[in-house]
């Protein structure tokens, strides 16, 4: 998580925070600048789509920017922030599922075949010779797709926006060993997922 | 009793947010029993291949926050304005109450003052129209008498302030115009005699300047006199040479032409013996 500047930068915005939390309209702008890819990742991972992905990011900084006085303690900011985003997710997830109540409602259901990964299922029966980095990139994000919302967003969390198990708990308001449940059967799951598709880390590998 | 983790435990080990002693269980757990160990590394695969997934790059738009539309009442425009003219008729009110501030109005007449009501005392003896009239002519002839005097007295230090201005002036003037004299007649002298120096000079010159033109004017005039002379008795002469040599050819000729007639004479004379 610290590779970059911006990762620094974001580990020692206490200050900034506290700033932004007094209502200094440059200091929110700074932290805009500072969660707008970590936000705009987590949502796309979530989803898997550009448009809500910029959708929910938008209206958490907006959220953030509105509610910023109730944040409590300037050392959970992180949890607040990702709570704010879980909640836009879950609420668009809600939106999405109303929205495709007829034939296409049956996406998540794990053993039939799903209108949107009609591409992906052919890539599946030879994978070794049609993933390119990129593709194999919007294929592991689709295994993502096939776990359930509260196990997807402590995966993605977890493993890529790097939050601990404590700060995800506080984001998602559940106890630590929730969390922990959810990332165990998670990944048990993706597992599955990768070997009903045939992904392995060997063929991987050997692709990269 | 066999430890045995938790999944809880086995995340946490996976995650590497395990105390130390905890990390040792579970790893000597897992040295031990290798199904749980296969079922471990089967996760830890999963997460290798998670890495897979790349970082979308997204710029964060020029967020201009908007100032906060929601305006607290009390910090309102108007409110504001309300409150300024309450706090300062209030403060007018403070002070009118501090300083025993009275305003009576009874019939046509409005009393604004402080302390008690003193009106009955004011009210006591009524004035009459003449008794003002010699008031008032009381005050003018004071007021008269007060400006004059005190026009007299200010005519006087005017007159004393320009007689003593004008005499330090004057003595000023006399100061300036002494200095200013005897610089002159110094000054004039200085500037006559250099006058007298330099006409002396000048006149030296030109007298000397001009007897050396006269001499050598005169010599010049000398020269050409003597010249002239020479000139003309070089003419003279040259006249008298022609004038004799005229003469001479004069006399030649009548010799000439007595001579002839002197043989036409002989001749006729000797012709006439002839024919005789």
């Amino acid at each position: 998580m610290a590779g970059t500047l911006l990762d620094i930068a974001m580990m020692h915005s206490d200050g900034l925070i506290a700033r932004a939390r007094e209502g200094n309209s440059v200091a929110q702008n700074k932290i805009i600048q500072l969660w707008y890819k970590r936000i705009y990742n987590f949502s796309y991972k979530f989803f898997f789509d550009h448009d809500l992905a910029m959708e929910v990011t938008q209206r958490t900084f907006i959220s953030m920017h509105k509610n910023f006085q109730q944040l409590q303690d300037v050392g959970r900011f992180k949890s607040w922030l990702y709570t704010i985003a879980v909640n836009y997710c879950r609420e668009e997830l809600r939106k999405k599922r109303k929205d495709r109540l007829s034939p296409l409602s049956e996406l998540t259901t794990g053993t039939e075949e799903s209108h949107g990964w009609e591409k992906s299922e052919r890539r599946e029966e030879n994978p070794e010779h049609q993933m390119q980095q990129a593709e194999l990139s919007d294929l592991l994000q689709q295994c993502l797709l096939e776990l359930s919302p509260e196990q997807r967003e402590v995966v993605i969390m977890k493993e890529y926006e790097g939050l601990k198990f404590r700060e995800i708990a506080e984001a998602l308001n559940v106890s630590e060993n929730t969390v922990k449940s959810r990332m165990y059967y998670g990944l048990n799951g993706l597992k599955k997922i990768f070997d009903k598709r045939n992904i392995t880390k060997e063929n991987i590998g050997y692709e990269i | 009793m066999k430890y045995k983790p938790t999944e809880s435990d086995l995340i946490s080990y996976l995650y590497g947010e395990l105390s130390q002693s905890e990390m040792e269980k579970v790893e000597k757990y897992l040295l031990e029993n290798p199904d749980a160990k296969n079922a471990f590394m089967k996760q830890a695969d999963v997460r290798k291949i998670l890495q897979e997934v790349e970082e979308k790059e997204v710029i964060a738009p020029p967020i201009l926050l908007e100032r906060n539309s929601q305006v607290v009442f009390w910090k309102t425009t108007s409110f504001k304005t309300v409150l300024s003219i309450a706090a300062s008729f209030m403060l007018l009110v403070v002070f009118a109450r501090l300083m025993d501030l009275r305003i009576l109005s009874s019939g046509n007449e409005l009393r604004i003052g402080f302390g008690d009501n003193q009106t009955e005392s004011v009210l006591v003896s009524p004035v009459t129209k003449t008794e003002v009239q010699q008031l008032i002519d009381a005050s003018l002839v004071k007021n008269n008498g007060q400006l004059t005097s005190q026009w007299s007295n200010d005519r006087d230090a005017l007159n004393k302030s320009i007689q003593s201005n004008l005499d330090q002036n004057s003595k000023k003037i006399d100061g300036l115009i002494l200095n200013t004299s005897t610089a002159s007649q110094t000054e004039i002298q200085k500037f006559v005699s250099g006058m007298q120096d330099q006409n002396l000079k000048l006149m030296k010159d030109y007298l000397q300047l001009s007897a050396e033109d006269q001499k050598s004017y005169i010599e010049t005039l000398l020269v050409d006199f003597s010249k002239y002379l020479q000139e003309q008795r070089n003419q003279d002469l040259m006249y008298l040479q022609t004038r004799l040599n005229s003469i001479e050819n004069n006399t030649d000729l009548f010799k000439q032409e007595t001579e002839q007639i002197l043989s036409s004479i002989i001749t006729n004379v000797s012709s006439s013996e002839r024919v005789n």
